[in-house]
Formats: structure tokens, C-alpha cells, sequence
């Protein structure tokens, strides 16, 4: 049986009132965090690298989104835990490779490695590859049943009780997009699954049903297993982020030459320019806002290519 | 798995283990080892070690020169433990299928139980095959199986903790048949012979043949030591249709479990 991102827990088809303490529970087991990471480590210049590869992959093969999503998230709670790391071309690209491939097993779909490994350039052997997957799952401790945002949206949706089954599809729907293009802002990053996606629901509310925005915001803030300050805070970065998505989608289609590479060698260029000895505080969140622009314009890409 | 890499079967498959062995009722999963013995690539799964099995333990108290009872208040601790267990894997979705005193790992000091042997028995069909040439136990096996259900649910696993729980007090088997056939007949001799009003869609079933018509029996004759509260959920345990029989959560709160000090759980 397939790993389903909605309902991680259960192999049931119904979902279980029971798993959701469950699922609470066992969310921080899967959250990555690089809040311990200073701006200018590694890692998230291999996490951005990374995510620009699977975003081009995913656009050549069409695969589905959940792939690159799980494969992005095994990526980013791999490098949390790893600690020598090096900015070398062929560790993003074994690393984004073994990631796909841990990703389409996990949702039983067959993925042409091969075809993707001569797009991004370097082509591994079998074993190399199979040695990536072990270190990998070392690393997870195999936990591949990965708690995302899209696990409680079902759970948040029925606290919302509105009733109409088509509308809390769409809600749903439109919650998802959110959580797709929330994987590439930084800022959401250290949140939780289940903020992220009650945050996704909020924000889509906002939009679909402005009106009952209050009440669903009201629900939600109720639930026992939400700490409501860190929503709120969740809430406005999302907001912001989805202005600023607005704002350079304007922007991006009067230069809509854009395309991953273009935008892969902006960031290279960026970060070559950059003199290393900003090390006090004041210098890191500049470089992290420079970090969330450069994320934003992959998002963008993104959405331009579908 | 050299083609594959690790096969997607188990990644899926031991991915779930993981997550359930959070419970202190499951045997926690300790790590698992991919190593290549001569090209061959192998899977070790390596778990937590306890002394010995509910088997072991109900069968050094039937015969030797200890033979005695199990205290009831062991056995309503081990009960409660195991529902626990059996709790924690149906609200993730997962049912064990085979649950039966062999599977179920013991701490004699602390008085422990967990349940062992789950989960990779998902991506293989019921009736479970053995792999080490052990024969298989039929006797645990609830009644919907044995009629050759296709959908089965989480009340499988209640009508083997039924039965479980009725060996403890009795140190024997209570159903032990040694075919299917035979293991229906020792479940309605004691239980009745099931009905279309007491179980609805049972004449329905794959494998339903005409059997002999017998009356229930007093179920806790065949647990003469069993208090009234005992009996009472060991009959919800043991309901025919399998939507009217216990869960596990539900059995949790039975006043069975009343006396129990529950603060240590």
C-alpha cells in the first residue's frame, strides 16, 4: 500500500479520530530545524541547490507534487542531523537522486532515475546510489512515514464543521498549493506540520470564504493541540509570504525569461559576491532575507512552469 | 534488492514499525542494518531483548514444580497492557492479525508485556505463512477469517485478545482446533452455533457450510476462575459479528480494569 501525505498513520480508509493525538504526538519526530545553523552554513546553500534540482526535475518528468515534497523533506531533515558537510555539485545531486527515489518507493510509483540523473548532469551507479538510500534512512532512522502539514488537514477542515463537502474540498485544495509553495520559505521552516497547515487553512479561508474567516480562525484556536501565539505568528509569515509571491509574480512575468537555471546562476553569483565576514546577528538576518528572496524566486519559477 | 536498492515493500513496511514502536507496549524497533554479505544485500532488523513470552510464562505455571495459577492481578495487568498495545496500532491504522501468546514478549521482574512480530505481516495475505517451519496456531484466529471474510477490521485482533485472555486464566488454549474446520466447531460448541440474527451475513460468507446447531454454553464455566466483571468483557471480546464486538480502546475502560492501579501505565 501506497504512503499517503493526508493520512500517514492509518491504512485504514476512513480517518481515525484516535490517530490524530497520534499524529501530534509523532510530528516533531519528522520536523527538520536549522535553527541551531548559523546563515551562512552549509547546509542551506545545499537545501537551496537541491530544491532547484527537484523543481527542474519535476517539471521535465511531471511526476506528482507529493514526491518532491516528501523528497524535499527527507532532504531537509537529512542535513539537520548530517554534520560534515561540503558544497561539492555531486553531493546535492546524489543527495536530490537518492532522496526521489526513497520518495517514489514510499508512494509505490516508478520514477526514471536514469532520465533524471542525465538531466542533472552527473550519472551515479546503482550502487552509489543504493549507498546514498542507506545513509539516508540511517540518518531518518528509517522514518520515511513522513507527518507534513497535509497530514491534519483533514483534521483542521473538520474543526472548521462548514458542512459543504465541495467547499472544504476546495479549501482543501487550495491549502495544499499553500503548503507546496510554503516548503520553500525558509521562514515557516522551523514551524510545525500541524501550524503550517492550520496557518494553510486560515490563509485559504482568508481568500475563499473571507466572511467566515473570524469563525474558522475562532474553531481553530481552540483546538488543544495548538499553541495559539506560534499560529498567529505562523499565520502573518504566510500572509507575507504569499503578498510577496503576488508581488513578484507581477514582477516576474514582465521579465518572464526566467527559468531555473537562469535562477540557480543569479543565487551562485549571489553568493559568490557575498564577503564572508558577516558573522554578528545583524548581518545573519540580512543574509536570511536574501536566503527567502532567492526562495521566493524559485517558488515563482516554479509556478510559471506549470 | 540489488536491482532496487532496498525493496519499496519493506521501506514502507519498516517505516511503519518505527512509528508504532513509540508505544511502551510494542517492541521497540532498535535500529536496522543494511549490510551486503557477499553481494547480497540483507536486512537485520534488530529489537529490544525480554526474557521470555506470555507462551513461555502461562506454560511454566500449567506444568513443573512451580504449576500454579497466574495471580489475577497479573493477568488483569497483562491484559490492560495488551489492550493498550492493540490500542496504540489500530489508531495508527495498523492491524497485528496474528496475535497470540508466542507474540507477545514478557518481563517476569517488572512485569511487562509487549507486543512483538508486527506490522511486516501487513504486506502478506491472511492466513499468515510461516517462514521458520513452526506450525501455524489456528487458535486465535477469530471466526470472520476462519468463514473466509475478505474485509476484515480491527476486531480480529479483539476476538485473539479474548482468547488470550481466557488461556491466562485458564493456562490452557481455549479454541485449540487443529484445522480450520475443527477450530470453528471448538469456537461454536463453547459459543453457539452463530445465527443469522446474532451475526448478519454470516450464512453469506466464502467458506460457510452447514454445521451441527449447538446451544451456547455458560461462558464462564470454561473460566471458572474468572470474577463476573472478567467474564463480562471476555464476552465482549468474543462477540460473533465482529461490529458489535469490544475494541480495544473501549475495553481500556471496562470496569474490569477498575481495581486496576492504571497511574503505572
Amino acid at each position: 500500500m501506497e504512503f499517503d501525505l493526508e493520512n500517514p498513520l492509518t491504512g485504514f480508509e476512513e480517518h481515525h479520530i484516535d490517530a490524530v493525538s497520534a499524529l501530534f504526538t509523532a510530528e516533531s519526530d519528522h520536523t527538520p530545524s536549522f535553527l541551531a545553523f548559523k546563515s551562512t552554513d552549509v547546509r542551506f546553500s545545499l537545501r537551496r541547490h537541491s530544491l532547484s534540482l527537484i523543481s527542474q526535475a519535476q517539471s521535465s518528468y511531471k511526476f506528482n507534487g507529493y514526491i518532491a515534497y516528501l523528497a524535499v523533506n527527507y532532504i531537509d531533515r537529512f542535513l539537520s542531523r548530517q554534520v560534515v558537510l561540503e558544497n561539492k555539485p555531486w553531493i546535492v545531486r546524489i543527495l536530490v537522486i537518492a532522496s526521489l527515489s526513497l520518495a517514489a518507493k514510499m508512494r509505490n510509483i516508478d520514477l526514471s532515475l536514469s532520465d533524471i540523473q542525465r538531466d542533472v548532469g552527473l550519472i551515479f551507479d546503482a550502487q552509489s546510489i543504493h549507498r546514498m538510500e542507506s545513509l539516508i534512512l540511517a540518518t531518518l532512522n528509517w522514518r520515511l512515514r513522513s507527518i507534513t502539514p497535509f497530514s491534519f488537514l483533514h483534521f483542521f477542515t473538520s474543526v472548521f464543521q462548514l458542512g459543504d463537502s465541495s467547499l472544504t474540498q476546495s479549501l482543501k485544495q487550495r491549502a495544499s498549493d499553500i503548503i507546496f509553495s510554503a516548503q520553500y520559505e525558509i521562514k515557516l521552516f522551523d514551524y510545525k506540520p500541524s501550524i503550517v497547515a492550520a496557518s494553510a487553512l486560515l490563509c485559504a479561508a482568508d481568500e475563499l470564504i473571507p466572511l467566515e474567516f473570524s469563525s474558522c480562525l475562532g474553531a481553530i484556536s481552540e483546538c488543544q493541540y495548538l499553541n495559539k501565539e506560534e499560529l498567529m505568528n505562523a499565520l502573518a509569515v504566510m500572509r507575507e509570504m504569499l503578498i510577496k509571491g503576488q508581488e513578484s509574480a507581477v514582477d516576474a512575468e514582465s521579465c518572464s525569461m526566467l527559468t531555473p537555471k537562469s535562477v540557480l546562476e543569479c543565487e551562485r553569483t549571489s553568493s559568490i559576491c557575498e564577503t564572508p565576514t558577516n558573522q554578528d546577528r545583524d548581518n545573519m538576518k540580512k543574509r536570511r532575507l536574501s536566503d527567502l528572496r532567492d526562495d521566493q524566486t524559485f517558488q515563482i519559477s516554479q509556478v510559471q512552469w506549470c | 534488492m540489488d536491482e532496487e536498492g532496498v525493496p519499496p515493500t519493506a521501506l514502507r513496511e519498516i517505516s511503519l514499525l518505527q512509528m508504532l514502536s513509540h508505544s511502551l507496549y510494542i517492541v521497540r524497533l532498535l535500529c536496522v542494518e543494511h549490510i551486503d554479505k557477499n553481494g547480497k544485500p540483507i536486512l537485520y532488523l534488530v529489537f529490544e531483548y525480554l526474557d521470555t513470552d506470555l507462551k513461555k510464562f502461562i506454560d511454566s505455571h500449567r506444568k513443573g514444580p512451580n504449576a500454579r495459577p497466574l495471580p489475577p492481578s497479573l493477568i488483569q495487568s497483562f491484559l490492560y497492557q495488551l489492550c493498550k498495545g492493540v490500542a496504540h496500532c489500530h489508531s495508527h491504522g495498523v492491524l497485528h492479525r496474528d496475535l497470540k501468546p508466542q507474540n507477545l514478549l514478557v518481563d517476569k521482574e517488572k512485569g511487562i508485556l509487549k507486543i512483538a512480530d508486527l506490522g511486516l505481516g501487513r504486506a502478506f495475505t491472511v492466513p499468515l505463512k510461516s517462514y521458520t517451519h513452526e506450525i501455524v496456531t489456528l487458535w486465535y484466529r477469530a471466526p470472520e477469517v476462519l468463514l473466509g471474510s475478505t474485509h476484515y477490521s480491527t476486531a480480529v485482533d479483539m476476538w485473539s485478545v479474548g482468547c488470550i485472555f481466557a488461556e491466562m486464566v485458564r493456562r490452557q488454549a481455549l479454541f485449540p482446533g487443529d484445522s480450520e474446520f475443527q477450530q470453528l466447531l471448538h469456537i461454536f460448541r463453547l459459543l453457539g452455533t452463530p445465527t443469522e440474527t446474532q451475526w448478519p451475513g454470516v450464512s453469506s460468507l466464502r467458506d460457510w457450510h452447514v454445521y451441527p446447531q449447538w446451544e451456547s454454553q455458560n461462558l464462564a464455566s470454561a473460566v471458572p476462575a474468572l470474577g463476573p466483571e472478567g467474564v463480562d468483557l471476555l464476552t465482549k471480546m468474543l462477540k460473533f459479528d465482529p461490529a458489535d464486538r469490544i475494541s480495544a480502546k473501549a475495553a481500556l475502560d471496562h470496569p474490569y480494569f477498575d481495581s486496576l492501579d492504571k497511574s503505572q501505565f
